[in-house]
């Protein structure tokens, strides 16, 4: 089978008058895309949400006291590696009492050495300190950290950075959203494209274990593992909140699944000798994928808030996490002197939580003829 | 004159618990039964924890004495089943042979209103105290000078009407003295209860002549006989006797009333006998300078629980019981009027207190009423007093520093500050094989950025702690040692001398211990307060740079002092207060003590002190109890960090406070010196 069948009206009228050019139909993805692109706040999202994660791939490199590449005794190193994952970051550096502070140690150690450095010298882990960095003052604390020229969106009580915890913060976010997503919709799809096509018996299973993990709160599992664990990092909140949020993408999958499977082109895959599981992920997924997109995307957006949330009341990521909920936490304490720390993160997950809300709704209407008909 | 009130006052060593309950601003429920020796079944405590809130009710007496019908205990209960039994000679012959000494029995509002006048007059007018800003020391200093000064003894200027609205941050547990174990307790307590013993702002021992007529000690320390005042009464108007003190003692040492707190010390006590209304002889079982804290336990109506504690010795689960809890009978200035779970609770001055038979016997207390407001979340309560809904309240470092330097604040309120003996910590367990090695505790603390600590995130408010006891005590060691100050080459070379080095090259050190290698990587407990998590992500940063993982784990408070308690933890932070005492601190260092989370253990620092309980030459003393000092120093089981002071926020319509190391309250006269003045300036 070469081509693929795609779920098209079938009442497409033919041209009636011979067209000059061959007119292909645009296919499901891209007809989707054309009105989905039609809807401009959905388009300036999808935009918003491509500079957040572009923000969030390059955060060291754009704020960070590790240079992105240096020569030190005679090799090249990347010491930024080090913000994604601590092991990334070449032992050499933690030896030889070298102590973190690459921008004096650097000259110190190795004469020799040269270092590219991130965009801005901040740290959204330490307070940068006085004579750290030629011609920067030491971060201030308590309540005088305002916005100024140094620390661009001041600093919180103990002089962190905020701008370097907000651009840190939105790995945390983005990566929040999507890890626990992406595990949500791995389970979710499968379970619910199982649960459709096979039906039976096993739609039966799969729907009452649905139900049972809907009856699971989201928060007291997470609670709880933050009581149990010695270390919580955000990957824990991740794997929670992904293996609790899949029931809506399961339920609309398996919805998607019941209906596609009863139509043409599936008889015709089967009647030419496809599998079960080739039917199911080949043909059937890329067309029900589109509807399913939609819970995803506001599943995202509902784990950004959950992130924060629990940030904010002090049982995320064990400290320091410089997460935009922890800002916000900081900023309740001080609320009446330091504005800064409340607004900037504030809008960041206001905003971000809006974009892919708009995106999901322009998904929705995109894939949704008859809420197609209305725009 | 007229004499002061004397309220009872905590000095014994549980007091321990209670302050480590308010350590950093730290969580405000101080649930401290974990602290406790086995007695406090959990069951029991569900039972007075349960019990509804009550609606406010009008002026308490005697509760309706229903029966008892609480089910029957296991066991046959039996008064005092943990006294050994003894028998006291009579009183001519004790007369004869003990070769009474006579102890000081004075009142707390005297002996500061001695030391005030030698003072002088106060620095500045009242007016001047109360329009100053306090920015620096010699604002601090003016302000309190003037405004700590003690009304005058005929009671001039005192608002006699006024009602007092205090802030706490935990909710009252139980009314019963017995079965206190929180600071609110406490609080409630210092209102409402009498006593014995008590101590002064320097923690001198005196015994209160508001209860007591005399006080004499046996010449081989090992009895104190009491004579009582006749003219104190119970709320429900029945004499104060010796018989009472008697029965407290008996109840505090029976196995079956889960007694959380005030057991301790008291079980150092062999017999307390009395021989008539107004005499009580208390025997000990050994001449220990710290018997004279050990006396001061509650003391509870005998008449109101003989018959009922045989059937429910909880104390709070029959319904008569449960009704004494919201309806005590106290012996103190002040008696309970309303309780609210959760919201306040309220006492309203008692007259049959300062007045007996018509006539004036004790000086009448300041104020008409007292509301003490539960608000947990101080920004909360910050904003109370601000309002003018409280009158007082203990200020976190950073409220003091940020929040209460506007108009806002200073048009209804001022604000003072003292120094207080409470050090914080980080305590490692000596249990964990990675803080076995001295060295490797020395590395730590010669690893903490304590300046960074100290001026920034403390705003410079605090000072560095030179180890267990206060430079200001007479106990601390001549020449005692100097703070810790950061200083990495030191500790990384103590950390390659304990052999903690990184002999794989991933950057962090390791050993081999028990033939598995072993990285250096621990979890720190700390509180959930700002500073608790900001001094521990501080040394998490310190750390990193010398090769050693810390994980900071933020806990709450109960369970912050549950897994100390339980020895499981690795590194915690912590805070302790002052006792009385300096012997009080053995608890927290001798072998097997229950608060030595860190399982310290020095033969020579046990010896010292057995030694220091026995001795009663106070240099002497104070050579043995410097001598801890600099072991345990040197030793580090715990690394020292700062000497919190008090800071508290007072309506300008408040005056007579004064500074403990204890605090502003926790001493005599305390709260009884804190009026109201009668006309706002």
């Amino acid at each position: 089978m070469s081509t693929i069948p795609q779920l098209e009206p079938p009442s497409v009228p033919p041209p009636t008058t011979p067209a000059p050019a061959e007119v292909r139909s645009l296919g499901y993805w891209r007809e989707t895309w054309q009105h989905f692109r039609r809807r401009k706040l959905g388009v300036i999202a999808l935009a918003f949400v491509a500079v957040l994660c572009f923000i969030a791939l390059f955060a060291p490199m754009i704020v960070g006291t590790k240079p992105i590449i240096c020569k030190y005794k005679g090799h090249v190193y990347f010491p930024f590696m080090g913000y994604y994952v601590r092991s990334w970051e070449n032992p050499i550096f933690l030896k030889d009492r070298f102590r973190d502070v690459y921008s004096t140690a650097l000259k110190a150690k190795d004469p020799e050495s040269w270092a590219i450095w991130p965009l801005v010298y901040q740290d959204p882990y330490r307070r940068v300190r006085d004579g750290e960095w030629p011609g920067q003052r030491g971060n201030p604390v308590g309540t005088d950290g305002s916005p100024n020229r140094i620390n661009w969106l001041g600093t919180n009580q103990q002089g962190f950075d905020v701008l370097a915890q907000m651009v840190h913060g939105t790995q945390i976010a983005l990566s929040v959203g999507f890890v626990s997503m992406s595990i949500a919709a791995a389970i979710g799809i499968t379970l619910g494209a199982l649960a459709g096509y096979v039906g039976g018996w096993v739609d039966m299973l799969i729907s009452r274990l649905i139900e049972v993990v809907m009856c699971i709160p989201a928060l007291v599992l997470i609670l709880a593992l933050v009581a149990m664990l010695d270390h919580v990092s955000n990957y824990h909140l991740m794997a929670i909140v992904g293996v609790t949020s899949w029931t809506g993408i399961a339920r609309l999958a398996r919805a998607e699944f019941l209906k596609l499977k009863e139509l043409e082109f599936v008889a015709a895959a089967r009647a030419m000798g496809a599998g079960r599981l080739r039917i199911m992920f080949r043909h059937l997924l890329r067309n029900a994928l589109a509807p399913v997109l939609v819970p995803i995307t506001f599943g995202i957006a509902d784990a950004i808030l959950i992130e924060s949330g629990l940030s904010y009341l002090g049982f995320g990521a064990s400290p320091p996490n410089p997460s935009w909920g922890t800002l916000l936490h900081s900023g309740r304490i001080a609320i009446q002197q330091m504005w800064w720390l409340i607004l900037f993160p504030g809008v960041a997950i206001f905003l971000t939580v809006l974009a892919y809300n708009l995106i999901g709704e322009g998904l929705q209407e995109a894939t949704d003829p008859r809420l197609r008909q209305a725009t | 004159m007229t004499p002061s009130s004397a309220y009872f006052r905590l000095n014994l060593q549980w007091y321990w618990v209670l302050v480590l309950a308010v350590a950093v601003g730290c969580s405000s429920r101080s649930d401290s039964s974990s602290q406790k020796k086995a007695e406090s079944a959990p069951a029991e405590k569900a039972a007075t924890d349960a019990k509804p809130s009550v609606a406010p009710a009008t002026a308490s007496k005697s509760p309706a004495v229903d029966e008892p019908k609480a089910a029957a205990p296991a066991k046959p209960f039996k008064l005092g089943d943990l006294i050994q039994p003894f028998t006291p000679p009579p009183l001519a012959e004790i007369d004869k042979t003990a070769g009474w000494i006579d102890n000081p029995v004075l009142s707390g509002m005297e002996i500061m209103r001695k030391k005030q006048e030698s003072l002088g007059p106060p620095p500045v007018s009242i007016a001047t105290a109360l329009s100053l800003r306090n920015d620096s020391p010699e604002n601090n200093a003016k302000i309190l000078g003037t405004l700590s000064r003690l009304a005058p003894a005929d009671g001039a200027s005192v608002d006699y009407e006024a009602t007092l609205v205090r802030h706490t941050s935990g909710d009252l547990k139980s009314s019963n003295p017995l079965l206190q174990s929180s600071i609110t307790e406490a609080e409630f307590q210092g209102l409402t209860s009498t006593g014995l013993l008590t101590f002064d702002q320097d923690m001198r021992d005196f015994a209160s002549n508001d209860s007591v007529l005399s006080w004499q000690t046996s010449k081989d320390h090992l009895m104190d006989k009491f004579v009582l005042r006749d003219d104190l009464t119970w709320s429900d108007g029945k004499p104060i006797t010796a018989h009472d003190v008697m029965f407290s003692f008996q109840v505090i040492m029976t196995e079956a009333v889960p007694i959380l707190a005030v057991r301790t010390g008291t079980d150092q006590i062999k017999w307390v006998q009395a021989y008539d209304d107004r005499t009580v002889v208390i025997f000990h079982k050994e001449a220990l300078a710290t018997n004279r804290a050990n006396m001061n336990f509650p003391v509870i109506p005998k008449h109101v629980y003989e018959k009922s504690i045989a059937d429910d010795p909880t104390m709070a689960r029959s319904e008569y019981h449960t009704r004494l809890e919201d309806h005590p009978i106290v012996g103190g200035a002040y008696e309970l009027v309303s309780r609210v779970r959760n919201q306040e609770f309220v006492v309203q001055r008692r007259e049959s207190y300062y007045m007996h038979n018509g006539k004036q016997v004790r000086a009448k207390p300041y104020f008409k009423q007292v509301r003490v407001k539960v608000i947990e979340d101080f920004n909360t309560a910050l904003l109370a007093l601000k309002a003018g809904q409280i009158d007082q309240m203990e200020l976190r470092a950073e409220q003091w520093s940020d929040q209460t330097n506007g108009d806002d604040y200073y048009q209804r309120n001022t604000k003072v500050t003292g120094p207080e003996w409470t050090e914080f910590h980080f305590t490692w367990n000596l249990k964990s094989p990675i803080f076995q090695d001295k060295r490797v505790r020395q590395a730590m603390s010669w690893a903490f950025d304590y300046d960074e600590l100290l001026k920034k995130i403390l705003h410079g408010l605090y000072q560095p702690c030179r180890g267990t006891y206060h430079p200001d005590a007479w106990y601390f060691p001549k020449n005692g040692p100097q703070p810790y100050h950061q200083d990495l080459d030191k500790a990384e070379n103590l950390l390659d001398e304990a052999g903690w080095i990184d002999s794989d090259g991933d950057g962090i050190r390791d050993k081999e211990i028990n033939g598995r290698r072993v990285p250096f990587e621990f979890t720190l407990l700390t509180y959930q307060t700002e500073t608790g998590i900001q001094a521990a992500t501080l040394l998490k940063e310190c750390l990193q740079k010398i090769g050693i993982t810390c994980n900071v784990k933020p806990t709450e408070f109960t369970v912050l002092v549950d897994s100390q308690q339980k020895r499981q933890f690795d590194a915690a932070m912590g805070g302790w207060g002052v006792g009385t005492d300096p012997d009080q601190t053995s608890n927290l260092y001798a072998t097997g003590e229950s608060r030595n989370s860190s399982s310290y253990s020095n033969k020579r620092v046990d010896e010292l002190f057995k030694q220091g309980r026995r001795e009663f030459d106070r240099d002497k003393r104070a050579a043995i109890y410097g001598e801890i000092h600099n072991i345990l120093w040197e030793d580090q089981p715990l690394t020292w960090l700062f000497y919190r002071n008090s800071f508290y926020g007072f309506n300008k319509s408040v005056r007579g406070y004064n500074f403990s190391p204890k605090g502003p309250f926790d001493y005599s006269p305390g709260f009884d010196s804190v009026f109201k003045a009668a006309a706002a300036p």
